[in-house]
Order: structure tokens, then sequence, then C-alpha cells
């Protein structure tokens, strides 16, 4: 489903070349629920952001759904979905429903499909209270639930959020990870970045550790723990920095 | 698509209190009091001045400013009495002025000005001069009759003075003021809207969710520019309609003025468009500045200056007549809307003159635009 191959991506800074990601490959299959692990800077957002096009790789090529994200992003935008954390990016001058109408007609989907698709997410995120008010009054926990759902919009195939939990109360982080559950269930492949282990260990088949632009470890979560002969994500994240030597542990 | 963004952008502009206010509500405010400051300039009500005189000046002598409009301030120090406000002008007599004249000797007369930066001061001082000089010619003329001389004697020859140009104060008027407030008016109207539309989406994340869309770049630039371009036209054409209502049912002087003007509903149609073509034009140019900037606020520091611009083309063109505009008038953005606009609202509808303007700002326009697309085309300028 997600193809990643020998991606390396620079950046220029001035005068001064940075290198976010060095040589990353791993694949992603269809279905499956991918936990991003890596410490601030480590390179997880860039990354994200080579999935969903927004970047071009410097070097290696991703593929998505058997597209390349630089020759043919177009046909990857309509089945992917993509949730940067932190922010919402909603307007906040126009209503939930106004802000999901436009995402939809942005993604050219019909008017009665644009009405059943608020309907359910709606229902999904139990926002019929607040679906015609101005965002601009939403507490975090509301402005999250609507920028899921217009992630969720057009229903895409691939989802990637990009630490989706970061600021949210604990009940509205429990709204999302009831959400990727559900997403689980429906064969949605998932790859989201997150500093909360126990989150990973609930929801994940499979983790990808990076570390200063390399993957360290990428596999499925029940293999690592027997590799490690240990259960605890947290533990074996950390063990496997200071073996690569972190200047975060050091 | 294009469509559906437009709208969306607009709705959302307009859902902005800034952009109502600053499109709406700040016209109406300064056309409003330029409209009414320029009535008064064109009104016939006469201002009437303070004239320091000493105590004690004879009626007779007073009477030389009787057909003037002077109110006498009669003090012991007359130049006292205008250094603390009291009055715009001063004048000392001799002692035995009537009597010097009646006797064919020498007088004196001192006139005190008031503050050099008092237009009332300088007016009143004009006054004061003028009604002297036709005393002077007075007693001059009764001299003369008295000797049996011809009065033509002392005047070889008559000057006759001709304008050429139409004599439509009103219209000059406007048409030295009107632009500048146009272009202010266009530029506070039109920025918010830039800034909120690029530096503003990539400040709060909408970009990156707008750029994970099918929607072509193209699409989306042209969108957000248009809507740019909307609102400033929208400011602009709101700026001529409140001016011509004002003028219309408020006032008299102007409004006569525009009623004596030619062609004057031809006139309104171009100056619209002008106005339309520039707010195209400055849209393209804020709408760079807004690519370029990561936040609103740096946005706005960049798009300040450019606002500035607007103020030196008054500079340049205030003392340069309407027949003295030349083809580089024509031809610099900006400058060549106060030129047009200039021409325009004193009669004056030269085709190549317009052509030239239109041409020269789409031109303009087109090569910012350009500019601006290939900036938005690469990642660097769209996303922080």
């Amino acid at each position: 489903m997600i193809e990643i191959n020998e991606v390396t991506k620079r950046f220029q800074d001035k005068k001064k070349y940075v290198t976010a990601l060095k040589h990353v490959s791993f694949t992603v299959e269809e279905g499956e629920v991918v936990g991003l692990l890596g410490e601030n800077g480590a390179g997880k957002t860039t990354l994200l952001r080579a999935i969903a096009t927004l970047l071009h790789p410097t070097d290696g090529t991703i593929k998505v759904a058997g597209y390349d994200t630089v020759k043919q992003p177009n046909d990857i935008k309509k089945k992917i979905g993509v949730l940067f954390g932190g922010e919402t990016g909603l307007y906040d001058r126009l209503t939930a429903r106004e802000n999901l109408e436009y995402f939809a007609s942005l993604y050219n989907l019909s008017k009665h499909e644009t009405k059943v698709r608020i309907d359910e997410l709606t229902k999904m995120f139990g926002m019929r209270d607040y679906l015609d008010r101005k965002v601009d009054g939403f507490s975090k926990g509301m402005r999250q639930k609507l920028a899921i759902s217009r992630t969720l919009i057009h229903e895409p195939d691939i989802i990637l959020f990009d630490e989706p939990t970061t600021g949210l109360d604990i009940t509205a982080a429990n709204v999302f990870r009831q959400l990727v559950h559900q997403l689980k269930q429906q064969g949605k492949t998932i790859i989201f970045s997150s500093h909360i282990m126990e989150e990973v260990q609930m929801l994940c088949d499979s983790v990808a550790m990076i570390h200063k632009g390399e993957l360290i470890y990428h596999g499925n979560i029940e293999k690592l723990y027997e590799e490690e002969n240990n259960e605890d994500l947290n533990y074996i994240f950390m063990s496997k920095l200071v073996r690569g030597g972190s200047d975060y542990v050091s | 698509m294009f469509l559906k963004m437009f709208f969306k952008e607009m709705k959302d502009s307009f859902r902005d209190r800034r952009t109502l206010l600053l499109t709406v509500v700040l016209p109406l405010i300064m056309m409003t009091a330029l409209v009414f400051y320029y009535e008064s300039l064109l009104s016939d009500d006469e201002q009437t001045y303070n004239l320091a005189v000493e105590k004690g000046t004879s009626e007779e002598i007073l009477s030389i400013f009787s057909t003037e409009n002077f109110n006498f301030v009669e003090t012991d120090d007359p130049e006292f009495a205008i250094e603390e406000g009291e009055a715009h002008t001063g004048i000392l007599f001799d002692d035995q002025f009537t009597e010097k004249v009646e006797t064919h000797q020498q007088a004196t007369v001192k006139v005190i000005s008031g503050d050099s930066f008092s237009q009332n001061a300088s007016n009143a001082n004009a006054q004061v001069m003028a009604a002297l000089q036709q005393y002077e010619q007075a007693i001059v003329n009764e001299r003369l009759t008295n000797e049996n001389i011809d009065q033509q004697l002392m005047t070889p020859f008559q000057i006759e003075q001709e304008e050429i140009t139409d004599d439509n104060a009103g219209m000059a008027l406007l048409g030295t003021l009107i632009p500048l407030i146009l272009v202010l008016a266009i530029g506070i109207g039109a920025s918010p809207s830039a800034s909120d539309l690029f530096a503003g989406e990539k400040e709060k994340k909408t970009m990156e969710a707008l750029l994970m869309t099918p929607v072509k770049r193209s699409t989306m630039i042209m969108s957000k520019w248009l809507t740019i371009s909307a609102i400033g036209s929208i400011t602009g054409i709101v700026t001529l309609i409140v001016v011509a209502l004002e003028i219309q049912f408020m006032t008299e002087n102007l409004k006569d003025a525009v009623a004596s003007t030619e062609n004057i509903g031809l006139i309104i149609g171009i100056v619209a468009g002008i106005t339309i073509i520039y707010a195209t034009f400055l849209a393209s140019i804020l709408m760079v500045t807004s690519i370029m900037a990561k936040t609103i606020k740096e946005s706005q520091s960049y798009s300040t200056p450019v606002m500035m611009l607007g103020m030196f083309p008054i500079m340049i063109l205030t003392s340069v007549g309407t027949s003295e505009l030349e083809f580089h008038h024509f031809v610099i953005p900006i400058l060549n809307i106060f030129s047009s606009l200039k021409e325009l609202l004193v009669g004056v509808i030269d085709w190549e003159h317009i052509f030239i303007t239109v041409g020269s700002n789409l031109i303009a326009m087109i090569i910012i635009f350009i500019i601006g697309r290939i900036m938005f085309l690469k990642d660097k300028w769209v996303m922080n």
C-alpha cells in the first residue's frame, strides 16, 4: 500500500544543508496501523509530509497505492487523508458544517454524498449540537473532532495522523483512539506519529522508529516484544535510542 | 472548482469584521470628511477676519475697510493682540493720518502681519493690502481731477487676464484628492484579505489542508487573487458611490461643479473601470507580499510600505497642471492612476492616456501575478 524506498530529504537552511531523512525504507501493508516513533526533530513529520506529497524526497521514491508521490500526487491526494498535529487547519469564521461542505466540494463530492458523509461523521463524533456554530468559539476537543472529520470527509483509504492527541484532554484523546480502532476495523491503512507509547501499544500493528533521520527499527509490534524480551514499548524505545547514541538520552 | 473556492473565500472574508469595516465604513468616513471639506472651500460664505487697530482710530479711517469683512479689535497694543490670537492682522496709522493726506504730506501706515503659517492671517493681510491700495488709488484719482489731469495718464495700459482652462475649481479640487483617497481606500480594504488568504492560511495551517486536496495550486492562487481583487474593487466602487451620493444630496457647490462637467456619466464609468484595474494590480502586489510572509503580522509589515507608495504621486502631481501631463505620467503604475483621474475629473477624456494607463497596469499586474504564481508553486513559500 505504501512503499518507502531509500528516501532521503535534505533542506537548505541559509547556506547549510540539513538532512532530515537518510535512506529510509519500509513498507506498510493495506489495513495496517503503523506507529511512527521518534524524538522531536527526528524526521517523523518530514516523512509524513513526503508520504502526503507535500514534500518531494531529495532521493528515493515513495509509492502510495501504486502511485508515485512526485509524479502522480493528485491520484494520491484522492485516496489519502492527513491531519497534522497541534494545528487543526479549520476556517474559524465558517461553521463546522460549512468547513466540511467546503472540503467535500474540493474533493468533488456531490451534494448528496456530502450530506450523507456529514451525517455519518456528525453521528460518529457527536457533533450535532455544534454543527451549525462558527468554529471560532470551539474548544480544542471540538476542533480536533471537526479536523478529523474534515480529514475523513472523502472516505480516504489511507490516513496519516501527525501527533493527533497532542494538547487534547483525556476524553477527546479517547474519542480519537476509539476512532482509530473503528477505522482499523474498516480496513483503513493508518500511519500516526505519537509520543504516547501506551497509545501506540494499544492501537498499532507495527512500529517504525526514526532517530536523527534514520530508520532504526520497523516491524511487527508483537515481534518487537519477543525480540526485546520486554513488553514495555517505552523501555524498548529508550534502549534503542541508547544503542543508537541519542544525544537526548546521554 | 475555481468558483467554489472564490465564493468560499468571499464568504470567509466578509465574515471578518475588519474587512467589513475597512471596505465600507472607512471609505464612508474618509469620503464624507473630504466632501464636506471641499464643499466648505468652494462655499461663497465669506470669512470674517479680526483686524487689530489702535484705540481712538477715527471712524473715517476705519471706513477704508468697509468693503471688506473685518471685525475691528480696538486695543492699546495691536501687536500684542495678534500675538495673543485676538486678531488675524493689525494696522497702525500716523497720528495725523487724515490731515497729512489732505495737505498732500506723506503719511505712513504700518501693517502688522499675523502668523505666517495661518491661511486666515494671510487672507486678512491680503484684504488689508487690497483695501489700502484701493484707498490710495482713490486719493490719487481725486488729486488728478483737482489738477485737471486725465486719470488715464496714470494708467498707460490696461491688463486683461483670461484663463484658457475651464474654470471648474470644484472638479479640479476633487481631481487632486479623490485619487489619493481612492488609492488608499483600495489598499486598506484589500490588505486584510490578502494577508489572511496566504500568510494567514499558512499560520493557521489551513494551507496544508488545502494543499492535501486534489485542487491544482494554480486554481487556488487564481481564486485567492480574484478574492483580493474583488474586495479591493468593492472598496473602490463603494468609495465612489459614497462620493457621488454625498455630492448629489448633501452639497450645492460640488453638485453644481459636477453638473456643469460634460460627459459626467462617461467619466464616472471610466473612473470605475480604472478603479477596478488598479484593484487587480494592487491585489497582485499584496498577494506576493502575503506569500512571502509566514504570519499575518509579517505580511502586514510587508504590505504597509506598498500602500505608502500611494502617497508619493500626489506630491509629484500637485504642482503639475493637466496640460503638462506627459507620457511617463501615464506609464508608471500608481502614478498613472493619479494622472488619469486628475485629467478625467476636470472633464478631459483622452483615450490614448486611458489606454496607456490601463495597459501599463495590466502588464504590471500580469508580471507580478506570474512572480506570485512561481512562488506559490514552490514548497518553501507555501509551507512554514
